[in-house]
């Protein structure tokens, strides 16, 4: 493909570009999580560990949780956000918009991969293994991605038209942590909230996630087809409205 | 065949009228029924072809569509109607520097840029050392582009651009870059590419460099071609307006 030097060059400006004045560097990929697990497990352990089911373990259970919805959170706003940023070589040079929205995808990839090895570390102090469905998570990985990138690039075009549209994306972003089972167990809460965590797409990634990793929840074959079904559809709504929209909006840049 | 075929070229633009910027403006403008569109025609009916090694100059007054007309060659803006046809290599020369990245090392930017118009990044590795010397600015090229001054950074992207021979040349307004020296090493360059067949647009309000370089000039005025023809009488009229 043309442009897969390009891609190249730009996950590995994302990854180096954002931690190169630090002396430990990508380093911060691994303590990040790790960071902010810490914090988490400190307040929430009390409250929540107990209600877990049988067999699953608070630590590992929070830290997959905040890896992967960090994920998330990062390449979606990446994606959206790469377009606008580059505004000033898209106007100029002729490179399909989407190179970027998908390295900004691969770019969080890539840092979620990085985490899973104090995940790892994690899931042995709390006395769990890794489990033989390792490689699905590379998969839901990649699903993630899709997701991420197609819901990125939808958004991107109203990212440079209307200049409110972040603050109203975190937002959003901040309401569907809440309504993913990040921290907490899903059983702790009502039956209707249940019912829209159930439906909260975020909700199957992160079971098969936890699941394939060290066998700590149980997806029901509904989550993967759910999964399927999103990641899929974000792609193929991401592209149209992108294809849509994007001659207008460029003219405005 | 001509490199550049523009055949009845329209662009329009569509604007809101009060141009909400804002998701809650639009909201608030659509309830109330405000929110009106309008189509805003920046390009109208324009034909025009560049032959190799042809020297196109774009003249016309700021908001004149030339630089509208340089985005729609460069295949950046999609024509609205009519066609426009580039064939060969471009090489954008339409804001030096675009995409470099202020944290990254002359070297990097060098291959970023490359990669960016498209070029063979692994070609590109080999010939680092020979763009940073040509840009007079070897010295810097392993410390991060903000230590650069803005004179290097634009010495580096013309080295860049013009490093591989391309087959279309878009120009705005970048023969003025570096000091004197580099002026007149860049201007030859410039011939030099275009002697070796390379088709160039140039927008400039430099009526001398015009006169000096281009075989044919074009006058664009509220986004028509208002006159076409010998760069010297066109710049003479468009002087005389």
């Amino acid at each position: 493909m043309k442009y897969a030097q390009l891609i190249r060059l730009l996950v590995n400006r994302e990854l180096t570009l954002r931690y190169k004045r630090s002396v430990i560097g990508i380093g911060w990929s691994l303590l990040n999580p790790i960071l902010t697990s810490l914090v988490l497990w400190y307040v929430f352990s009390f409250v929540f560990a107990s209600r877990l089911p049988n067999g699953q373990q608070f630590a590992p259970y929070l830290m997959a949780g905040i890896l992967l919805y960090t994920f998330f959170n990062q390449s979606l706003m990446q994606s959206a956000e790469s377009i606008a940023n580059n505004a000033g070589v898209l106007t100029k040079i002729f490179i399909p918009p989407q190179v970027f929205a998908v390295s900004s995808a691969l770019a969080g990839l890539i840092n979620f991969v990085i985490g899973l090895l104090p995940l790892a570390l994690v899931c042995f102090i709390s006395g769990q293994s890794i489990a033989w469905t390792l490689p699905l998570v590379f998969v839901i990985g990649i699903s993630l991605a899709f997701l991420s990138a197609g819901l990125g690039l939808a958004i991107s075009i109203m990212f440079i038209r209307f200049d409110d549209t972040r603050n109203i994306v975190n937002v959003l972003l901040l309401i569907l942590m809440y309504l993913t089972p990040v921290f907490y167990p899903v059983s702790i809460m009502n039956p209707t909230i249940q019912k829209i965590i159930h439906w909260n797409p975020l909700t199957s990634y992160l079971d098969a996630f936890r699941w394939a990793f060290s066998n700590n929840a149980s997806p029901t074959i509904f989550s993967w087809i759910y999964m399927a079904i999103w990641s899929i559809g974000a792609l193929l709504l991401g592209t149209y409205v992108f294809k849509k929209f994007w001659p207008r909006t460029v003219a405005m840049l | 065949m001509a490199i550049i075929e523009v055949k009845n070229l329209t662009l329009t633009y569509r604007v809101l009228i009060n141009k909400s910027s804002s998701l809650k403006e639009l909201f608030r403008d659509a309830i109330k029924g405000k929110a009106r569109m309008i189509d805003y025609v920046a390009l109208k009916d324009i034909s025009l072809t560049v032959d190799k090694s042809e020297v196109v100059a774009i003249l016309g007054r700021n908001g004149a569509g030339k630089s509208t007309l340089l985005k729609v060659l460069a295949g950046v803006l999609p024509p609205t109607k009519g066609t426009s046809s580039v064939t060969g290599a471009i090489a954008p020369m339409i804001e030096l520097g675009a995409g470099f990245h202020p944290e990254m090392s002359g070297a990097e930017n060098v291959l970023f840029y490359s990669a960016l118009m498209g070029r063979n990044v692994k070609e590109v590795k080999g010939r680092i050392d020979a763009i940073g010397e040509w840009a007079g600015v070897s010295d810097h090229m392993h410390f991060p582009l903000r230590t650069f001054s803005s004179g290097m950074v634009a010495r580096l992207a013309f080295a860049t651009a013009t490093d591989i021979q391309p087959e279309v040349l878009l120009v705005d307004e970048v023969l003025s870059v570096g000091d004197a020296d580099f002026r007149l090493k860049s201007k030859h360059r410039l011939r030099e590419l275009i002697s070796n067949g390379a088709a160039v647009v140039l927008v400039t309000h430099d009526m001398s460099a015009v006169l000096e370089l281009a075989t044919k000039a074009v006058w664009i005025e509220d986004g028509l071609v208002r006159m076409i023809g010998n760069p010297k009488e066109v710049v003479a009229s468009y002087e005389a307006n």
